[in-house]
Formats: structure tokens, C-alpha cells, sequence
């Protein structure tokens, strides 16, 4: 998705920003270096005055620092999409806190568009600071397992050994197992992902 | 002189860096000094660009598309309901391809 949008970004109407939540490496995606890759997304290039001068100045920058400059980049952009990947593998002391920034980026700029994925449990926390989320669940469907399967079995190292019939069958199987499995509590689930 | 974002900023190991030797051949973003580089490393020591080049790496043409073509997603696109629908959640088990949406 990030994708399609940067290629709308290309023609010049919107800006995007995005990161992934990763828990093998939470101590470092604190809300201060969350917000700040952000930011350095959306200013592109071109390092704006302010932010020259505040690193000048030769401290840290704080969370207000950032909403401070965010705020003067995103008035700058038509339309700026903010995504951010696995939010429930965020630090969950910062969750609160990165919400609540975003939601103030809401506030001051309407047309920011914030997108989000996680587990279902983080809907609670999202909810507390947004009383209106568009939600969409994510389930594999038949049709995005049968595209990763044909696209695993063109990179089959025996091809001599396949037919279009043997081809056939090996999907049928594999999608009807699926179509009977819980969904997506066990690791075999991973096939999904690719 | 020109200089890769993550060479002054990047801390091994970091989610966002992906994985140390495609970061390299991928990030061609150069800022117009050092001093800028700098700057971005002061910022933010996250890159998540190096990240999503993996991310795109892994994942194949097509899959995700049935979610760009519901209308909650293109209202939501569309910026239709400004402050009041800026937030699209898409909630999943692990595994099932959030990451990979297209």
C-alpha cells in the first residue's frame, strides 16, 4: 500500500510516511525517534530552516520540538498519509503517547490520513484517542493464497518434474487444507505473508 | 559531497535498517551535505525506508488488492470525512500479510 501511494506521491499531491513496529528492536523505536523518522520523511531533502536551527542549537530534540516541526512540514505538503506498520509491536508505554501525537496531527491538519496495522487488541487503544477508526480486517483470502502458491511453484527447482495437472492438484490441496484451518494461529500461518 | 542516509545515523540491528547488506544498493537517497545527513541522523536514528525496501523485496504482485478496491478504504483515501475518518486500522493475526499489503 505504501507503494501505490508513493506512486500517487510521484505526481506531486501527497506525501507519505511510514514505519514499521518491530519488538525485537523496541528500545529503539521510542516515541521521540518514531516521530522523528517521520518527520525526516516528510521533509524530503530539502531540511527546512527551523529544523537547521534547532539542531544547531546542539540538544536533543523533545517530543515538542517534533510536533512543533511536523506541524510547520505537513502545512507545507497537499496531502500527507502517515502509516505506521504493527503498532501493537510499538513500546507499550509510548503507544499512549504516539496516539495522542497523532491524533494532534489530526487536529491541526484534516486531510492527514493515518494508517495502521496490528494485532486486534490494539483497536482498545486506538480507539481511546480516535472515536471514529475506519476499520478493515485483514484475512487471507483464496485469491491472495492461490497467487503466492502459483508464485512458489514458478520457482520450483525441479520443473521438470512438473505438469500443468500436478500443478493444479498441489493448489486444490493446499487452498482446500487451508480453507479447513483455524484461521492463523500456527506458525505454518507465515505462508500467508509472502 | 553526497552521502547515503544510513551512514551516520544507522544503529545495527535497528527493525527499520532491514537487513545490512541490501541497505547499501537500495538507499540512494543523498542529502545535499553532510551537515544534512547529519541532521537526519539527529532527527532520527530510525530509517524506514531500508525496512521497506525488504518488506517490498518479500512480497508479490497483487495480493492486498481487494482491500484498495472496498469503498471503506477509498472514502478513507479519498480524505472524504476529513479529522473524523483519518484513521484506517487494519487489525490481523499475526501472519495473515499486514505487512504485505500491496
Amino acid at each position: 500500500m505504501i507503494d501505490r501511494l508513493c506512486d500517487q506521491a510521484r505526481e506531486g499531491d501527497l506525501a507519505v510516511a511510514w514505519l514499521y513496529c518491530d519488538y525485537k528492536v523496541q528500545q529503539q523505536q521510542t516515541l521521540i525517534n518514531i516521530m522523528g523518522a517521520i518527520l525526516k520523511r516528510l521533509v524530503g531533502r530539502e531540511i527546512p530552516e527551523d529544523i537547521r536551527k534547532a539542531f544547531e542549537e546542539g540538544r536533543r530534540p523533545v517530543l515538542a520540538d517534533l510536533m512543533g516541526m511536523l506541524r510547520i512540514a505537513i502545512a507545507k505538503l497537499p496531502q500527507v498519509f502517515i502509516c505506521i506498520d504493527a503498532l501493537d509491536e510499538c513500546l507499550p508505554k509510548d503507544l499512549p503517547q504516539l496516539l495522542e501525537s497523532l491524533r494532534d496531527i489530526v487536529r491541526e491538519s484534516p486531510g492527514t490520513r493515518i494508517f495502521l496495522t496490528g494485532r486486534p487488541h490494539v483497536s482498545e487503544a486506538i480507539q481511546k484517542y480516535f472515536t471514529r477508526v475506519v476499520v478493515i480486517p485483514i484475512r487471507p483470502n483464496e485469491d491472495d493464497m492461490r497467487k503466492y502458491l502459483e508464485m512458489r511453484l514458478d520457482r520450483d527447482e525441479v520443473p521438470e518434474a512438473m505438469d500443468n495437472s500436478l500443478r493444479a492438484e498441489i493448489v486444490g490441496v493446499i487452498l482446500d487444507k487451508m480453507s479447513n484451518m483455524c484461521v492463523c494461529e500456527t506458525p505454518r500461518c507465515e505462508i500467508y505473508t509472502y | 559531497m553526497a552521502q547515503t542516509t544510513y551512514t551516520n545515523s544507522i544503529a545495527f540491528g535497528d527493525g527499520n535498517a532491514y537487513c545490512g547488506n541490501t541497505i547499501g544498493s537500495y538507499n540512494t537517497t543523498n542529502y545535499n551535505s553532510e551537515e544534512d545527513a547529519k541532521i537526519m541522523g539527529w532527527l532520527s536514528p530510525l530509517e524506514p525506508d531500508n525496512r521497506h525496501h525488504g518488506v517490498r523485496t518479500n512480497r508479490f504482485e497483487g495480493v492486498g488488492d481487494w482491500l484498495l478496491e472496498t469503498r471503506e478504504f477509498r472514502e478513507w483515501r479519498g480524505g472524504e470525512g476529513g479529522a473524523h475518518k483519518a484513521v484506517l486500522f487494519c487489525p490481523g493475526g499475526p501472519g495473515v500479510g499486514k505487512t504485505h499489503l500491496r
